[in-house]
């Protein structure tokens, strides 16, 4: 009996170890191997960069290239890589992690590579390279970007007057007009995120900044952004039956939102039918928006920094962004490239774009601080000081 | 509700109260459809949307129209879905198997055999319960690298050759058998492998088929681990629910594709449950016949 | 085995050497499951115990101070005192709706009733999809212009209520995890002999009677698994909190769970130290209400 019930045991054991084997797979070593991961946008995204990896690949004969996507929870599945020494050689980084990345000791800084190749750092945007800046180190190269912009139902702005707001005072105007001549039935003239995503850009068009966000400035955005939705001109998607601003402006329950790029490809697809336009976002003191980009980044613990290097630096080049630029699927974060037509309004905020995470090391956990303290203050249960404080305190950790 | 009804069936049939037994009969199957529609609904939806195009799967209403098949042809040309299913196949028997073997025999030896220090394992079996994956996910990560089993399926297998929830279970239906079997198992001399194997196994048909269809599931819709145990590697080692993942995108869900994978995702799960649901009413462990 | 050998003189050496061979046979059974769980469940928890006591990153041990100073921030953060709250309210709401529900479902099944494969499936298909699935079908079937406010005809936002968030969340786990716990009650039904009915039937007990008075005690030790591993379950609520939330605990703390604390401290905070204090308080508390069913409910199951 003893003897059988070793024997199912053995097979048991047996059956693993023969899967580990059957699944341990042999490459050929003449090629430096790079690994790059990041996540995925969409089908169309995907093949592009499958497309740049193979114009690399066929440029570059000593390397190898390959691609990999995780979606789902990709700071916890890095995390767990960086943790075990494996990390991939090149990632993705979103600017609101990079602070706190760059902290944890995960990241290379690029500073000696650009220095030895002579790399041109000048032709990126300034805020997008900054929000990759801890103090003089640079810890990536923003591969695109988006700010945000204002989009407007062009039917309803049409009865509301034709005219895109420009100002705060103008985009409450227009929505009390649209209120007035019920423009938009069943829903309201703004949708309004109940993120400080959408919000902080309020924030820096009063003249504050994330820095100083105790500021009566930041207070004064907060209250007209809160104000619009008190006043019945706006509301948060979920009261109008959408997961976000995108899908009321395509189901005709907001006539405005305030998004990014990232709209495009989804009422092309979602809300074909809809017609819209694209405007810069309003201003009040001065102009105020975010950047959100998306570096690639070098592991600190890859085993072949040079030919990580040359992928990074390659991808990141005038010729590697021309590539990725060639579909308009993002905007690309150097001057020198050209953006698809159609995209005015984003790219004349660069000048007043501030990078999502703004080199704070604190950032990615405040962050979730600062949106669930929002929906109190939107549903009236804390003041907006006492939502300043907390965050100014989650901001330093 | 439910218990009431069981009155009606247990009865004796009484003549005069056949009219308001009928009424309540009908009750009972009523109430009994309205909770399977509602049981049912997610499902037709999902297997409705996957038939509607990208702007109609957005509307609430049932019927797509017009009714498209893109999205079937879309998942299964785009995306290698073929690849998944066998791996999540192969995965899911491996780990249901060793499942099924190591927690019924742990589950019997802590339900029945005394050996000492049963109670305080059988509290180590209850505290795994209680450490969250989030907690744990390092240590096993960083172990599992040193071991080389990370973007294999050696290492996921490993990790769940036996869970405590499958072993308590066990143990569990166990303690609800009569003693008497094995008595006369014992009795004949049979050691405690060939009581488990030839008394008590059969006897846990039942058990066993909650456990397989479960831990079949478990496997199957399993997420977390896989990402991140085989998510850097290359897609010959996804699973169905990391290729359902790759459709999930930040701002533009692909429902009708998501649809069609997830009732892809279903199908193997019912089969499963189809075939392993009969043994619930055989009545295995009663030498008589129930209702 | 040092008891079993000092009773030895004692005791006949046959009857010794049966015991000794049974326990023989229940260390090997258990064997391999305990060293599973040792190696991935005891290690990883000795290790969070480890580095609760330091600043600790992900590349590990950090300057600065050391000892119980993470366990004193995670005590006196009215945020984890909320989500402590949050998981009370949760889990004494979901548990026993979990518990009457699929034992309600199991008896239907277990009866002779028409269409009852179909019935059976009907009832464990919200089971079978992955909870991140269904819990993204809900939000849109829940939304404020969803099916089911249209249905009752109202606005509601039900995920997106700081005041009936949790409370959506418990109706939608209550309803897809009833199928497994149905599957759980209806392998512990099969169990019970039909000779304790036979003898009821006999005294003509009414059905009601029967049920309280034989099955639902026999039933216990399928009871005590069923609040044991789905009333840990729920302490551990993470999932749908998060895609609810978005991870924030939103809105206004109203999803914050011990477990999403965890996750936050550890994944976007990088704080380990802190993350696995946390983890520690919430095990103690797990540990403490798991000890007091296996007092309560767990009593004489054995016997």
């Amino acid at each position: 009996m003893r003897k059988r019930l070793g024997v199912i045991l053995g097979l048991l054991i047996a059956v693993v170890l023969l899967a580990a084997t059957a699944q341990a797979g042999t490459r050929g070593t003449k090629v430096a191997n790079v690994t790059l991961a990041g996540w995925s946008s969409g089908p169309d995204e995907d093949a592009l960069l499958n497309q740049v990896i193979n114009v690399f690949n066929k440029t570059h004969p000593s390397i190898h290239a390959q691609f990999t996507v995780i979606n789902g929870d990709y700071p916890t599945a890095m995390t767990a890589r960086f943790a075990a020494h494996t990390p991939p050689d090149v990632f993705y980084v979103d600017s609101s992690v990079a602070g706190a990345w760059a902290q944890q000791g995960v990241l290379q800084p690029l500073n000696s590579f650009i220095k030895s190749s002579k790399y041109d750092t000048s032709a990126f945007f300034p805020s997008l390279l900054g929000a990759f800046t801890v103090g003089k180190s640079i810890y990536g190269f923003p591969k695109d970007w988006s700010p945000l912009a204002l989009e407007i139902n062009k039917g309803m702005l049409g009865q509301a007057g034709g005219k895109a707001p420009k100002t705060w005072a103008q985009l409450q105007s227009v929505a009390q007009t649209m209120a007035n001549k019920n423009v938009v039935p069943g829903g309201k003239p703004i949708c309004l995120s109940p993120d400080w995503a959408r919000m902080l850009a309020f924030v820096y068009q009063a003249g504050g900044s994330l820095t100083n966000i105790t500021s009566p400035a930041a207070a004064a955005a907060v209250n007209f952004y809160v104000g619009l939705m008190n006043k019945g001109l706006a509301t948060t998607p979920d009261k109008l039956g959408s997961g976000w601003c995108g899908e009321a402006l395509g189901k005709g329950k907001a006539a405005m939102i305030m998004e990014g790029n990232w709209l495009l490809p989804f009422m092309k697809s979602t809300y074909p039918s809809v017609q819209y336009g694209i405007f810069p976002m309003v201003k009040d003191k001065t102009g105020g928006n975010l950047a959100f980009t998306v570096s690639y980044s070098m592991a600190k613990d890859t085993s072949n920094k040079a030919a990580a290097w040359t992928l990074l630096s390659w991808l990141t080049s005038r010729q590697g962004q021309t590539i990725w630029m060639s579909k308009g699927l993002a905007l690309p974060s150097r001057k020198d490239v050209k953006a698809i037509g159609g995209r005015q309004a984003f790219l004349s905020a660069a000048p007043y774009a501030h990078g999502w995470g703004f080199g704070n090391p604190h950032f990615a956990s405040a962050y979730t601080v600062m949106n669930n303290d929002l929906t109190a203050v939107i549903a009236g249960s804390k003041s907006v000081a006492a939502m300043l404080a907390d965050i100014a305190s989650a901001l330093k950790g | 509700m439910t218990v009431q009804t069981s009155v009606v069936d247990a009865e004796p049939y009484i003549p005069g109260r056949a009219r308001a037994e009928v009424a309540r009969k009908a009750f009972f199957y009523a109430v009994i459809l309205l909770v399977a529609a509602v049981f049912f609904i997610p499902f037709l939806w999902t297997l409705v949307t996957s038939f509607k195009t990208i702007p109609d799967s957005v509307n609430v209403h049932l019927i797509p129209h017009p009714w498209t098949t893109s999205a079937w042809h879309a998942i299964w040309t785009q995306y290698d879905f073929k690849t998944y299913i066998k791996n999540s196949v192969f995965l899911a028997v491996v780990v249901t198997l060793c499942n099924l073997f190591l927690s019924g025999l742990g589950g019997y030896a802590f339900a029945r055999l005394k050996f000492p220090g049963r109670e305080l394992l059988f509290l180590l079996v209850l505290g795994t319960l209680m450490v969250p994956d989030q907690l744990r996910l390092i240590p096993v990560f960083v172990m599992l690298t040193n071991w080389h089993l990370i973007g294999n399926f050696s290492g996921y297998i490993l990790i769940n050759l036996v869970t405590a929830t499958n072993l308590f279970f066990m143990r569990q239906y166990f303690l609800t058998i009569p003693k008497d079997f094995e008595e006369a198992a014992k009795l004949d001399g049979a050691g405690p492998f060939k009581t488990f194997s030839r008394v008590m196994l059969p006897l846990a048909l039942p058990a066993i088929s909650a456990l397989v269809i479960l831990q079949f599931q478990g496997t199957w819709n399993d997420f977390f681990w896989p990402l991140i145990l085989f998510g850097q590697g290359n897609a010959s080692h996804y699973t169905v629910q990391l290729g359902l993942a790759e459709l999930n995108f930040n701002y533009s869900t692909l429902w009708p594709q998501i649809c069609a994978g997830s009732v892809i995702a279903i199908l193997p799960i019912l089969l499963i449950f189809l075939a392993f649901q009969r043994y619930f009413i055989s009545g295995v462990v009663s030498a008589g016949v129930k209702g | 085995m040092a008891t079993a050998s000092q009773a030895a003189p004692a005791l006949r050496s046959s009857m010794l050497g049966v015991r000794l061979r049974e326990a023989g046979w229940g260390y090997g059974f258990v064997a391999v499951p305990i060293v599973v769980f040792g190696l991935f469940f005891i290690y990883p928890f000795g290790y969070a115990l480890y580095i609760s006591f330091f600043h600790w990153g992900i590349l590990g041990k950090q300057g600065g101070a050391e000892g119980t100073f993470n366990y004193s921030a995670v005590l006196h953060d009215p945020i984890f005192h909320i989500a402590l709250k949050n998981i009370a309210e949760y889990t004494i709401g979901v548990v026993p709706l979990e518990m009457a529900l699929g034992l309600s479902l199991a008896l239907v099944i277990n009866q002779k009733i028409r269409g009852r494969n179909f019935v059976r499936s009907a009832f464990y298909f919200p089971s079978i999809a992955s909870s991140v699935a269904i819990t993204t079908i809900a939000l849109y079937i829940f939304n404020s212009d969803g099916l089911f406010n249209r249905i009752i005809g109202s606005h509601t936002p039900w995920f997106h209520n700081a005041g009936t968030v949790l409370w959506a969340i418990v109706g939608l786990n209550a309803w897809t995890t009833s199928g497994t716990v149905m599957l759980y009650y209806l392998a512990g039904l099969q169990a019970i002999s039909t000779d304790v009915y036979e003898a009821a039937a006999l005294d003509n007990t009414s059905a009601w009677r029967t049920f309280w008075k034989i099955t639902f005690p026999l039933l216990r030790p399928a009871h005590f698994f069923v609040l044991v591993v789905f009333g840990i379950g729920a302490l551990k609520l993470f999932d749908q909190a998060f895609i609810v939330g978005g991870g924030s605990g939103g809105p206004n703390n109203s999803t914050q769970t011990p477990v999403l604390y965890i996750y936050r401290d550890a994944f976007s905070n990088f704080d380990f130290g802190k993350a696995a204090a946390a983890g520690i308080v919430l095990f103690v508390i797990i540990f403490v209400l798991t000890l007091v069913q296996r007092m309560t409910v767990g009593r004489q199951e054995a016997a």
